[in-house]
């Protein structure tokens, strides 16, 4: 039996280490796990998408590069809930945030 | 050969017609109907455009042109026009920033502490065996904050932490020992180092305890009596809250002030005079008391003086006759709270203040309806006249309800008041006219909601509540689940809606839905239940609501989804069939003031 955690996925391909770190921070502000895991895709979309679908709680974050996305299971591919090309600090933690606002049932920032 | 008539109703927010045709045998078909928003205040000149509006509506319905029209009759509009004003009572002045109530998402640790207020920066400085509460500006990550106060714990007592980022969480993480930590403080500057705080964060579920009792604060900032009277403002403040910091600055000071709101006083077979201060249940039963009124001014120079001023100053633009008589004639006083942002707070704390909200009534000779229908005549090239009273129009057209029979009483709940007739068997009319209506439902909820919108407190008033639970379906307001085929869009998700006719609208601001409703509920049965009691023991014979058993809701505020069953279940006491109109079968309760003039066309022509 596999048995995932409750936690965000956060797929990656090649990610900028700023930007990931800054995502990590605004879902841990808002009291979530996440598990980062390296992927083969470098699609943003498919990325946050195949997170989004992989992720127990229904919330995935793609970072590909300096692109990062957010998705949540039932909403189609390419249509992200909150996407970046070279976010700043404070989109990353939004992103982030809202990731985690997704499973909260809470308004998104 | 078939003559069109047209019957034009203005009221204070919409425009109402009803076309009809008399065939030459005689008999009244009726064709179309329209409404919209008025345009200019009722009676006057700018109406002229929102008519034309509505008669074009209505025509092009049927296919037909505004120039086959062949009268226009214009009803006799009573010259009482709705008005409101709110003024706060009270007022809660906070100097030298003594006090942060605050509710930040994510506070991070649970309990109370009580420090000295030391900025990061001077952290080297400190010396240990004081307690301290570190305030960190946006400038040092949570990182650097954690590692600065790592460093220091074994040396320093540090208790709390006050963040200006959001990063309550981040920085609890990291630290070695668990400690109440409070962020998204704005103004973390106006933290002078040395001053005595305390801080909580409430326990997951609950919120603080300690602050939000006056002898809480004074318990763990060692306050005497006098000191603790001063500080109970605050404490009220803070009640509810899921976190909160208190400054005990020395020359800091808190106040509620009690603003002089001034007196009413009412001109009429028993006058009297009030203070606003006195509430307005009491305003309201003395007013009952003072049968026909008069006149009703404020004290000159006070708040509730202005307020009258300015509400006759609307009225001396309607009637410009140089002799203008313009009087108040009715007022309804109501019990609010608003939310007020407290002058000198740290993070945009507000306060509930007391605040009484009033409509008036204000009457006028008659209003300048002649100059309506000539200009209506000149630009259209139609005749145009001006028939019957108002509230024997509505009657007529409110009889036009299947299962309704004389002797009847009619609640015409409008925007602007709330009027009510009762019509005898042999055609005798009773009236009045209440101040009160929705537009004071409206000003209730933008005030006790504080979302200082006056668009947003309409919608609120007029649509049913939901909360978007996950992208697939919402929590209806009566607990009702309801779940949908495509996704909601995600700008909804985890927001309270509105669900209206053309999809979802979303609320900014964060107020829970039970509060919405209560808001709500709470200021449609103070407006509507007390007027409709208030008008209809005026009208009633005997002024004894038994002696009437048959009440017509008509109006724009009767098709609310809510106020006519709460009536309903208010007059069930009396044994009083009331119910909500449904002129000519079709309609609703809208309409009847103009469906009235096409039937009284009939009457007059025999």
């Amino acid at each position: 039996m596999i048995i995932k955690k409750p936690a965000i996925f956060i797929y990656t391909y090649h990610p900028d280490g700023a930007i990931l770190r800054e995502i990590c921070a605004g879902i841990e502000e808002e009291g979530v796990f996440y598990e980062i895991s390296e992927q083969t895709v470098s699609d943003v979309d498919e990325l946050s998408w195949l997170a989004a679908n992989d992720s127990m709680l229904g919330s995935g974050v793609g970072v590909s590069g300096q692109r990062a996305a957010l998705q949540m299971r039932g909403i189609e591919k390419g249509h992200n809930l909150e996407a970046y090309v070279r976010p700043t600090k404070a989109e990353c933690r939004k992103l982030g945030a809202n990731s985690a606002r997704a499973i909260k049932k809470q308004p998104f920032k | 050969m078939s003559d069109i008539i047209a019957g034009v109703d203005i009221g204070n927010s919409t425009t109402e017609v009803c076309v009809g045709e008399f065939g030459s045998d005689g008999k009244l078909n009726f064709l179309t109907s329209a409404s919209c928003r008025t345009t200019g205040t009722k009676g006057t000149l700018p109406n002229v455009h929102g008519v034309k509006t509505a008669l074009k509506k209505a025509m092009s319905r049927i296919g037909k042109d505004t120039n086959e029209i062949s009268l226009i009759r214009l009803n006799e509009a009573a010259p009482v026009i709705g008005d409101t004003a709110m003024e706060t009572l009270t007022e809660t002045i906070i100097t030298d920033s003594s006090m942060i109530g605050h509710n930040p998402s994510t506070p991070a640790g649970v309990g109370q502490a009580v420090g000295e207020i030391i900025s990061i920066e001077h952290l080297e400085r400190g010396v240990s065996g004081t307690p301290y509460i570190v305030a960190a500006s946006d400038v040092y990550a949570y990182e650097q904050v954690a590692a600065r106060v790592n460093a220091q714990s074994d040396r320093l007592n540090i208790v709390g932490i006050i963040l200006q980022a959001d990063e309550a969480v981040l920085v609890e993480n990291r630290l070695k020992k668990q400690i109440p930590i409070i962020d998204e403080v704005a103004r973390i500057d106006k933290l002078p180092d040395g001053v005595l705080a305390a801080v909580e964060v409430a326990f997951p579920g609950q919120t603080v305890r300690m602050l939000s009792n006056p002898y809480g604060i004074a318990t763990l900032l060692k306050l005497n009596a006098e000191e603790t009277r001063v500080i109970t403002p605050i404490a009220k403040s803070l009640i509810g809250k899921r976190s909160a910091v208190v400054l005990k600055t020395p020359g800091g000071n808190v106040r509620e002030n009690v603003l002089p709101a001034g007196e009413i006083y009412v001109q009429a077979d028993h006058p009297f005079s009030i203070n606003l201060d006195e509430g307005a249940e009491k305003i309201m039963q003395k007013l009952s008391e003072a049968d026909t009124i008069t006149d009703i001014t404020g004290q000159p120079d006070t708040n509730v003086g202005h307020m009258f001023s300015r509400i006759r100053h609307g009225m001396n633009e309607v009637d410009q006759s140089q002799d203008a008589d313009i009087r108040i004639t009715d007022i309804l006083a109501v019990d609010t709270l608003a939310p007020v942002q407290i002058s000198g707070a740290l993070a945009g704390e507000t306060c509930l203040e007391k605040a009484v909200g009033i409509a008036a009534m204000v009457k006028t000779q008659k209003l300048p309806m002649q100059e309506i229908a000539e200009r209506l005549q000149r630009e259209l090239g139609t005749k145009v006249e001006v028939a019957g009273v108002e509230a024997v129009m509505a009657s007529l057209g409110a009889i036009t309800t299947p299962g309704t029979k004389l002797p009847l009483a009619i609640l015409d709940m409008g925007g602007g008041s709330t009027d009510a007739a009762v019509i005898s068997e042999d055609g005798q009319v009773v009236m009045t006219h209440q101040a009160g209506a929705g537009e004071l439902v409206s000003m209730l909820i933008e005030t006790e909601l504080g979302l200082g919108d006056r668009h947003m407190a309409e919608q609120i008033k007029k649509y049913p509540l939901a909360k978007v639970e996950s992208l697939f379906h919402m929590r209806m307001e009566n607990g009702q689940m309801t779940f949908v085929n495509d996704s909601i869009d995600p700008r909804f998700y985890g927001r309270v809606v509105l669900l209206t006719e053309n999809g979802l609208i979303r609320m900014e601001q964060d107020i829970p839905m039970e509060k919405i409703l209560q808001v709500r509920r709470e200021a449609k049965r103070k407006v509507f239940v007390t007027n409709a009691f208030r008008a209809l023991r005026k009208v009633a014979p005997g002024h004894d609501l038994k002696n009437i058993s048959n009440v017509v809701l008509v109006g724009g505020s009767a098709q609310d989804f809510e106020i006519p069953e709460m009536l309903m279940e208010e007059f069930a006491d009396y044994r009083i069939v009331c119910g909500r109109g449904n002129i000519r079968g079709i309609e609703g309760p809208r309409n009847a003031v103009a469906t009235g003039l096409v039937l009284s066309y009939l009457g007059e022509k025999q």
